[in-house]
This record gives structure tokens, sequence and C-alpha cells, in this order.
């Protein structure tokens, strides 16, 4: 029976602290909501800046990956089981997607393409051109196991065994993962500075609370039910600012990412979807935990 | 203004033992001997040393201030249960700071402050809450929350502070009668006059039967018979057995509700009956 006392009661006093919580927000409804709407506006800069680099990197790292497509050159006197013995070790190996045959008329015919190589073969009486296997790695540090492996085998050129060397392969992954890494920092600091500004709002906000906060101690208020409307507006407000970033990131990635891929062909940003769901967590995360944070920290007077 | 004893939920409250101005329900022995054992240890009194004297207030060698030189210094005090007492002085005495110490919101930096049963200078920030839910204050500058009809202020202490008060609202309801606000209630103290505030602020004060009452100006803004309704009703509290220290430099209260009075003068403290 005490206990079911106790419930109500705990019941109770969690309504009449929600109840002040309203009584709070509905005397400054408006300021709330020009908090919110500059909350809003900050992270939505800072997450379409961060939607924006996060497309451009992987634009960034698929262009460099299919202009440093890398190739094992087969020897000309290499025999059909040979090659299918190479392709069959390579593809066996951790870092490779795939590796395909490329035929020398094959090659021929994409040299043909290519302005670098489109003179040698167009100069040359026969075919220069070895056939290849063309590996597709997952990883570019993968090229260097590749290139071990390959540079023994009889089936492949002894003077150029692969497109490009170990040494190449760590350089271009190196490469990639800075550019990673310079994204992921870009994104942070945007984020960081996002949730900066936020707390500055959110600080003048409980300024202006600063007598309700003074008077309730004064009143006896245990100090975690005074701190709990504290939180919860910071807590609404990372919200109320998280819906604003969300639906702009929305509309960029819906109609402003599509019209760049249109406008800017040698820019492919590709699809925004999933980066603007990743992102839209990562914003909701953020703002909440710093807001949050801060709130918890805020001062009350003795 | 209504006579108190016609508050019937007040009374109610006080008999109920609700209000938690009334002595808390016995601690388990071992329990009180491990908080003793603490306290001890800390030098100074403990609460159970004290608790012989409920609704009396004791300072011994209270030096408090705010940074700088100290506004009240070795000051000694000495009020017993049910005594009403007017703190009086010119501006810059320490009388605001006196009340302040008394209701933990300047921590004395040294001496003993006990109020109520409550060693007030051990208090720490986080700590305050359980002297103000025990004593009940009314502010010179009547600290009402503006977004906050006059009931909705009276009645939140009572549901946030003192959680477990039965009939909150009716108490709520009932004080403000009490000072003469009943077709006030649902006003916001911006549309009240400066009066009506300091009335609002006495009801707050006195809604959860107080033992300790401490008034800071409370008839500074208001005509003198506001200011005489006021004081009956101060009276009326400590008939009850409240304890009143009030501090006030209003000539018209000093002589027409004569009473003990503490003269404080500037760093030059002393106490005359």
């Amino acid at each position: 029976m005490s206990h079911l006392a106790n419930a109500v009661w705990a019941a109770r006093y969690a309504f009449n602290v929600l109840a002040y919580c309203v009584r709070c927000w509905r005397g400054r409804l408006g300021a709330w909501l020009a908090t919110a709407a500059a909350i809003g506006g900050v992270l939505s800069l800072a997450a379409g800046a961060e939607l924006f680099l996060v497309l451009s990197e992987r634009s960034l790292s698929e262009q460099v990956r299919a202009a440093s497509e890398f190739q094992v050159f087969l020897a000309d006197t290499a025999k059909a089981e040979q090659v299918d013995a190479l392709k069959g070790q390579i593809a066996a190996l951790p870092g490779v997607r795939r590796v395909t045959y490329r035929s020398k008329v094959e090659a021929l015919a994409l040299a043909r393409h290519n302005s670098t190589l489109a003179a040698i073969a167009d100069n040359s009486s026969g075919n220069p051109f070895p056939a290849s296997l063309v590996v597709d790695l997952s990883d570019p540090s993968a090229a260097e196991q590749v290139t071990t492996l390959v540079t023994q085998d009889p089936a492949t050129d002894r003077d150029v065994p692969s497109s490009y060397t170990p040494a190449e392969g760590r350089n271009l992954s190196a490469f990639l993962s800075m550019a990673q890494a310079v994204v992921v920092g870009i994104a942070l600091a945007a984020l960081a500075v996002a949730s900066l500004v936020a707390l500055v709002l959110l600080r003048s906000e409980i300024r202006a609370r600063k007598a309700e906060l003074r008077i309730l101690t004064l009143v006896g208020t245990p100090r975690p039910v005074i701190r709990l409307p504290v939180l919860l507006e910071a807590v609404a407000l990372a919200v109320a600012g998280t819906v604003v970033a969300s639906l702009t990131l929305t509309f960029v990635g819906d109609h402003v990412v599509p019209a760049v891929n249109t406008y800017v062909p040698f820019l492919q940003l590709g699809s925004a979807t999933g980066a603007v769901a990743a992102i839209r967590a990562a914003t909701l995360g953020s703002s909440v935990l710093a807001l949050g944070a801060c709130s918890l920290f805020v001062r009350l007077p003795r | 203004m209504k006579p108190l004893p016609g508050c019937a939920n007040l009374g109610t409250c006080a008999r109920r033992g609700k209000g938690l101005g009334h002595p808390a329900p016995p601690m388990p022995d071992l329990m009180r001997r491990v908080r003793d054992t603490l306290q001890m240890g800390l030098g100074g009194p403990t609460k159970t040393d004290i608790v012989g004297a409920p609704g009396s207030i004791q300072l011994r060698n209270v030096t408090a201030g705010y940074g700088g030189a100290p506004v009240l210094s070795a000051f000694d005090l000495h009020i017993n249960p049910g005594e009403f007492v007017y703190v009086v002085g010119p501006s810059g005495a320490g009388k605001t700071t006196l009340l302040r110490v008394l209701f933990g919101v300047v921590r004395p930096k040294t001496g003993w402050v006990l109020v109520d049963g409550i060693a007030v200078h051990r208090l720490q920030g986080w700590q305050t809450d359980t002297i103000r839910r025990r004593v009940g204050c009314v502010f010179q500058t009547y600290e009402l929350l503006p977004h906050l009809t006059s009931l909705e202020n009276v009645l939140l202490p009572l549901q946030l502070a003192h959680a477990r008060m039965r009939n909150a609202k009716a108490c709520a309801v009932e004080a403000l009668e009490l000072v003469g606000l009943n077709d006030k209630l649902h006003e916001f103290p911006g549309t009240l006059s400066g009066g009506q505030q300091q009335r609002v602020a006495v009801a707050r004060a006195i809604a959860h039967q107080p033992r300790v009452l401490l008034a800071d100006e409370p008839t500074g803004n208001v005509d003198s018979q506001s200011s005489a309704e006021i004081m009956e009703l101060f009276g009326q509290l400590n008939e009850m057995g409240s304890t009143v220290v009030m501090a006030t430099h209003d000539e018209f209260v000093l002589s027409s509700f004569t009473a003990r009075e503490v003269r404080l003068q500037p760093k030059l403290l002393k106490v005359a009956s």
C-alpha cells in the first residue's frame, strides 16, 4: 500500500514539475522560439557544410581510385590456365574486391580513348599494350600484397608486373586516409563551432532566467528540481534546432545536390540519402549532448 | 483581512504535521550515531545538540559579509522560540545581511548559526533548501515569479519544495485570503501594486506554517493601513507560536507594535532589548 502511495506521490510530483516547466514556457514562448530558430539556423549551416564536405570527399575518393586503376600486366607468353590460376590467387587476397581479365584488344581500344596513350596506340605498328588482370581494391594498401604475389609469377610481365609499385600504393592509401581525416576534422570543427554558438545562445537564455532560478532556490526548491526545467529546455532547444537543420538537410539533399550533379558534371557528388541520415543523427546527438551538458553546469545561487 | 484561526487547511496541515516546520520523524539510533560522529569530527555543534529548542535562533561569534570588510563581526544573538524580534538600524548596518545569514543565503566566515534545529553555518550550497523548507521568509524585493499568477507563486513552493504536503492548493488559497487577496488569485505580479505584491510574498512565506518567520522590510512598500494589517498577521502567527524576526526601519511599525529590538550599527554591533 505504501508503495502505491509513493508511486502516486511520485507521479503527482512529476506532474507538478512538468506543469511548472509548461508555465515557464508559457511566459517566454516568443523568446524560446527565437532562440530555437537561431540554434536551428546555426545547426543548418553546419550540417549543410558537413553534407557537402562528406559528399565531396566521397566523390574525390572514387575519382582517385578510378584514376589509379590497379592492373597486373600479363606476359605475352602467359597461358590461359596460368592466368586463371593467378586470377584465383589474387582474388583470394584480403582487400581485393574483384579481378577481371582485360585482353590486348580491349587494352588497345581503351588506350585510343585515353588522351595520354592515344598517340602511342595510333603510331605503333602492332599492339604494344599487354593483356592484364584489372584488380578492384577495396583498400589501396592491399596493392603491396598483390604486387608481392605477382612479381615472381611466370604469367606476369617480368619488367613491369603491375601498374604501380607498393610504395605508390601506400602513398595512394595515405592520401585517401588523409583526405578522409581532413573531412572528418572539418566536419567535427563545424559541429563544434555550431555547438559553441548554440551554447552561447543557451547561456543568454539561461541568463534571462537568472532571477527565476534565484527565486526557486530562495523558496527551498531542491536543486535537481530547479535544474530539470533548464535541462528540458536545453534538450528541447537542441531537438528543435535539429528539426530545422534536418529540414534544411533534406532540402539540400533532394534539390541542391542533384542540381550540382547536373550543372557541374566534373563534381559528381552522387546520392545524398545515406549521408543526410548520418549527419542528421550526428547533429541531434552532438547538440543534445552539448546543450544538455551545458545546462547541467549552470551555477545556481546559494 | 481574515483572522488567522479561520484558516482551516493551514490548521489541519499543522495538526497533521505535514508542514516541514514540524518535528521530523524519529531517526534510528544507529543512523543518528553515524551522523553525529561525522558532524562531531568536523567540530562545532551537531544537529542533535540543538534540537532541544525548536523555533529558536542562536548566533555565536558570527562574522559575515560579501568579500570585503565583514558586515557582521563577532556577532552574538539568542532568540527564544515564539519570540517576536525587530532588527533595526541604519542602512548598511547589516539588517539584510543578518537575515541572509539566518536564511542560508550568506555563509558566515566564522561562528555558529542555529535556526530551528538546523546548523545553518554548516550547510553547503546544495543543502540550503533544508533551512528554506522549514523557515518562511519575506524578501524586501518580493522575489515573485513574474510569469506565474499570485496563486501559482504561493502554490509553487508547496508543490516543489513541500512535496508531501496535502491540500497544497487549498493552503495556498487560504494563505492568500488571509492577506486579503482572495480576489487577486489569478492576477500576475505585474498587474498588482507594490503592497499587493508584498502581501503575495507574505502569503508565500506563511503558507507552509513555518515555525520561524523572517521578514526583510515587509512594510517598506505598503501604506499605513496595509502595514497595520501585515503586522497584525505577523502578530497572529507569533501568537500561534511562530518565532518572528523582522528587519525594519518603519517608525510606525516600531511605535505601534512593541517588541524586543536588536539594534545594529555599521561595523559596531550591539544588542538592545
